[in-house]
């Protein structure tokens, strides 16, 4: 009995889980690119890419300073 | 007080002078809007992350060619968009219009005033990429470089070689031909 108390208690807790995940799951964009902004956060940058330009940049000759950026101190 | 730049990196970095720690500060700010244009451009993750490393690495070799005249946003979007178009073979078929596609989307029904309502699944990022992939070129860079808040008409019109009138005419038919093409994925 108290186990079936349990399970009823444990199914009633997911499915309130289930619905507040639902509710807040819908969500509405009033422009495309307010959709693709929400998208552009959801999705993150491979660390990959940060660790294969360190490698990459190891063999690098270094460029020259630009004027702005010898006269801006960059 | 701000470490200075060419001292902040440490001495295990094989480039521990001012451009490899700019070029980390232009990486960090910059990464996440370039490997996004990418991604939904070439709508492939493998292609988007090896098209993210090669951008960054021709703005490295190129970083003393930069003169300031853009922001670094669009400098390298710049950078991107070539590199993207180079990978697509098939850029300059697919980039011709003909004014019948203009008419096709001026006179599509497609709800462009309602909101796009949807649901946080994990079939979102196919539902947008398959959108986009139904878009002609044009239409899909329009919409990645105004989903970017840094960028403004002007230089969305600087990058794709038209007015700003003229990016915002054509976005209003993009806009339109993603909401048509979204809603067939439901």
């Amino acid at each position: 009995m108290k186990q079936q108390n349990e399970f009823n208690s444990e199914h009633e807790k997911q499915h309130s889980a289930e619905q507040q995940t639902n509710q807040a799951a819908v969500r509405e964009f009033a422009k495309p690119e307010d959709l693709l902004r929400h998208d552009t956060q959801r999705i993150p940058v491979p660390a990959a890419i940060a660790e294969r330009l360190k490698v990459s940049s190891a063999s690098f000759p270094k460029p020259s300073r630009s004027w702005w950026q010898r006269f801006f101190g960059k | 007080m701000n470490e200075p730049l060419a001292e902040r990196e440490c001495s295990d970095q094989p480039r521990a002078d001012w451009a490899a720690s700019e070029f980390a500060d232009l990486y960090a700010e910059h990464s996440r809007a370039i490997f996004y244009l990418a991604l939904r451009f070439l709508g492939d993750p493998q292609k988007a992350e090896d098209a993210t490393h090669d951008v960054f690495v021709k703005a490295f070799r190129k970083m003393d060619q930069f003169r300031g005249e853009a922001s670094w946003r669009t400098w390298l979007y710049r950078i991107a968009i070539n590199h993207c178009r180079n990978l697509q073979q098939s850029w300059n078929e697919r980039h011709m219009f003909s004014n019948a596609d203009d008419a096709l989307w001026d006179n599509a029904v497609a709800q462009i005033d309602s909101p796009l309502r949807v649901l946080e699944t994990k079939e979102l990022g196919e539902r947008i990429q398959k959108a986009l992939d139904a878009l002609p070129d044009e239409y899909r860079l329009l919409l990645l470089l105004i989903a970017d808040q840094e960028m403004s008409y002007e230089e969305v019109g600087t990058l794709t070689e038209q007015s700003a009138d003229a990016v915002r005419g054509k976005l209003h038919r993009a806009r339109k031909a993603f909401a048509t093409h979204f809603r067939k994925t439901e």
